[in-house]
């Protein structure tokens, strides 16, 4: 027994000896910011899996420049500072690529320590500035806010053909800012609201702006809203008064929460999402292998890096090269490129993705209508 | 006809979130009499009632970060109100004996920051124990409600509006009718003459503390059909009923219960009319208003008389 382990140990330690210059020399390292710890740390879980199962897909068809591929996890503790302090980390370890925050306030804390660094850096934050402010190394695979109003005017006016709007909008940043961007959306189609109506957060009674609506005789509601527990408020108070209005709401209408709090009251209303499982073959396939494999359902945590992997996978074989020039102009040329989230065609600001797609509530269930997309600016 | 509608829906909703307001100011009214001092955890003993509820209808969900196991129970709703009460009863009594009884000899101030401290100590456990997502809770009768005339009746608004009249009408009768309430209220004018009077101060706070903390409770198991169980649900009730003991004169019981519809309905109103946005703004307005004009309040202040 006791030589048998001895075996053993003398093996493996001889493994780990002749192996690791190997692997050093043998393989490629993608750095990977992540909330492994702090309060999003269960966001983080579901980053790193759709980035896992991306690389376990890479390496069985060969890896990237014939070399196979690692990951190199970097905690960001869900903070800023955490974030500044783990890019420096990776950049200091010289990998050629990394997969960014999905947080836009994290991707901002890094700005400049990429352009500093000057690697090519994929991002999931969805604040549109993150990808104007002149920085040619970050790379957005997820649609930005600014399109989401494109898509709820779009499919409102054009599908729906309606033509009549109430706006319901916090009056936070994130709701004035949603509110203003619909506005001049319908302004495109020569449509001016009826009724623009903000309240502030965790209003109790949504009743007045009911009534407002009844009496603006509008046929469809667009909505920023911000926190779930008015949603639901309003939900319920809209069916109740008898009002049966077709509503497109902001993703606030569609989360777990919100359908858990309003129940009947939000069936049939419309949301937009950037992943759905049912969006495309891409997206269900991607379903079923994540569920098959950490028996969770995917969601937009792990769809975005699972896509950033493959983007960057590709544009590195595409550049021949780890340059990481040569990678930045393969990963702006990347065009046409078939993800779990859409396909990707990069514009020259590094915004990956344009469409949204539209969802419906079938009685408490979310199902897939269509997907949008804006062209290419 | 339908404008009148209109209006009578609106004056409804404004008479149902008022009694909320009256009902959490019943609590604060209560504790001003009997200790002199604002209980800046009221709004939070509504919380609580509305967790209690989830509690013993649904369960909690566990934290694995702190190793606190999850369970699930589903009594009936009856009784899980009893329970939620039993509860209600036990934090306030420790409420008296944590928050308040160490401090009982000093001035207002530090009883004061004293509850405020013990609101958001309440807040993070409760955020702890449960996640921070918001919870729904099932109505007291399982019907939606009315409609009469184009104006919808919300059971659970009748519900609160019934409950707010049971309460004030008993509220009423214990203070100005029973032994036990005037021993409270004696204890509220003077503390020191009540206590060489052979009335047990000490029992009659602990007292107290524990109706104001039921009644809090309640508040909340009430209104959390209709506006969730949240961390902060009591945070903005609490808000508007400490405005509503103020206008209706600080530590008056019947000055609490209109001066907390006075704030309902104006809100209510000015929202429909004037505009959305504001209308947190026209309780405090009118709160401004009263400060400025009648600073004692509708009903005037009963406890200023012994100075």
């Amino acid at each position: 027994m006791r030589r048998l382990f001895l075996g053993c140990i003398a093996t493996s330690v001889a493994a780990a000896v002749f192996s690791l210059p190997a692997l050093a020399a043998d393989t490629i390292k993608i750095g990977v910011v992540n909330e492994t710890t702090g309060p999003n740390a269960e966001a983080g879980v579901y980053t790193v899996n759709g980035a896992r199962l991306a690389l376990e897909e890479i390496n069985k068809a060969g890896g990237i420049l014939g070399k196979q591929v690692e990951l190199l996890l970097e905690d960001n503790q869900s903070t800023n500072p955490g974030t500044v302090l783990a890019y420096s980390k990776l950049a200091g370890e010289g990998v050629p690529a990394v997969i960014g925050p999905i947080r836009s306030t994290q991707t901002q804390a890094i700005s400049p320590s990429v352009a500093k660094a000057g690697i090519p850096t994929m991002f999931g934050g969805t604040d549109p500035s993150l990808t104007h402010t002149g920085n040619p190394w970050l790379f957005r695979c997820r649609p930005n806010d600014s399109f989401s109003s494109l898509v709820i005017a779009n499919f409102g006016v054009n599908t729906l053909k309606l033509k009549k709007w109430a706006i319901v909008h916090s009056t936070d940043a994130f709701g004035t800012g949603g509110m203003n961007a619909l506005v001049q959306a319908l302004k495109a189609y020569d449509i001016t609201p009826v009724l623009v109506q903000g309240y502030t957060n965790n209003s109790q009674d949504f009743t007045p702006i009911v009534l407002a609506i009844k009496k603006s005789g509008a046929d469809v509601i667009g909505s920023y809203m911000t926190n779930s527990p008015d949603v639901g408020i309003f939900a319920k108070q809209l069916r109740q008064l008898g009002l049966t209005t077709t509503w497109i709401g902001s993703p606030s209408v569609i989360t777990d929460t919100a359908l858990k709090l309003a129940g009947s009251g939000l069936y049939g209303v419309y949301g937009i999402a950037d992943f759905t499982p049912g969006a495309s073959t891409e997206a269900k396939a991607y379903a079923d292998k994540y569920r098959a494999k950490y028996n969770l359902e995917a969601d937009v945590y792990s769809s975005w890096a699972y896509d950033a992997m493959h983007v960057l996978a590709n544009a590195i074989n595409q550049a021949k090269s780890t340059d990481k020039e040569a990678i930045r102009k393969t990963i702006l040329g990347t065009c046409g490129y078939k993800g779990v989230e859409g396909t990707y065609c990069f514009d020259e600001n590094g915004d990956g993705l344009r469409g949204y797609n539209i969802v419906r509530n079938d009685e408490g269930k979310v199902v897939f209508i269509k997907h949008i997309d804006n062209p290419k600016k | 006809m339908e404008a009148l509608a209109n209006n009578l829906q609106v004056l409804f909703q404004g008479l149902a979130l008022g009694s909320i307001y009256a009902l959490v100011a019943l609590g604060f009214v209560l504790i001003i009499r009997a200790t002199n001092v604002v209980n800046f955890a009221q709004g939070d003993f509504a919380m609580l009632g509305g967790y209690a509820m989830i509690l013993f209808t649904v369960g909690m969900p566990g934290n694995p970060e702190l190793h606190i196991p999850g369970f699930a129970m589903h009594v009936p709703y009856g009784v899980a109100i009893l329970l939620a009460a039993v509860v209600m009863a036990i934090i306030g009594l420790a409420f008296n004996y944590g928050v308040y009884y160490p401090l009982r000899n000093r001035s207002f101030l530090p009883v004061l920051i004293s509850t405020l401290g013990a609101s958001i100590f309440l807040q993070n456990t409760v955020l702890a124990l449960f996640n921070p997502q918001p919870r729904p809770l099932d109505k007291l009768f399982n019907i939606e409600g009315v409609t009469i005339g184009g104006v919808f009746l919300d059971s659970q608004y009748l519900v609160i509006l019934v409950f707010t009249i049971l309460a004030v009408a008993f509220q009423y009768f214990f203070f100005e009718h029973t032994l036990i309430g005037k021993k409270l209220q004696a204890t509220s004018q003077d503390k020191d003459m009540a206590r060489l009077l052979g009335i047990p101060v000490t029992l009659m706070i602990i007292i107290t503390f524990v109706y104001s903390a039921v009644l809090g409770g309640l508040a909340g198991m009430l209104v959390a059909p209709i506006l969730f169980v949240s961390i902060g649900m009591g945070s903005t009730i609490a808000l508007k009923a400490f405005a509503a003991t103020i206008i209706g004169g600080f530590g008056d019981v019947a000055g609490a219960i209109v001066g907390g519809i006075i704030i309902g309905v104006i809100e209510s109103f000015a929202a429909y009319y004037i505009s959305v946005p504001y209308k947190d703004a026209y309780a405090f307005l009118a709160l401004f208003l009263v400060l400025l004009f009648r600073p004692q309040g509708i009903f005037g202040e009963k406890v200023s008389e012994k100075a």
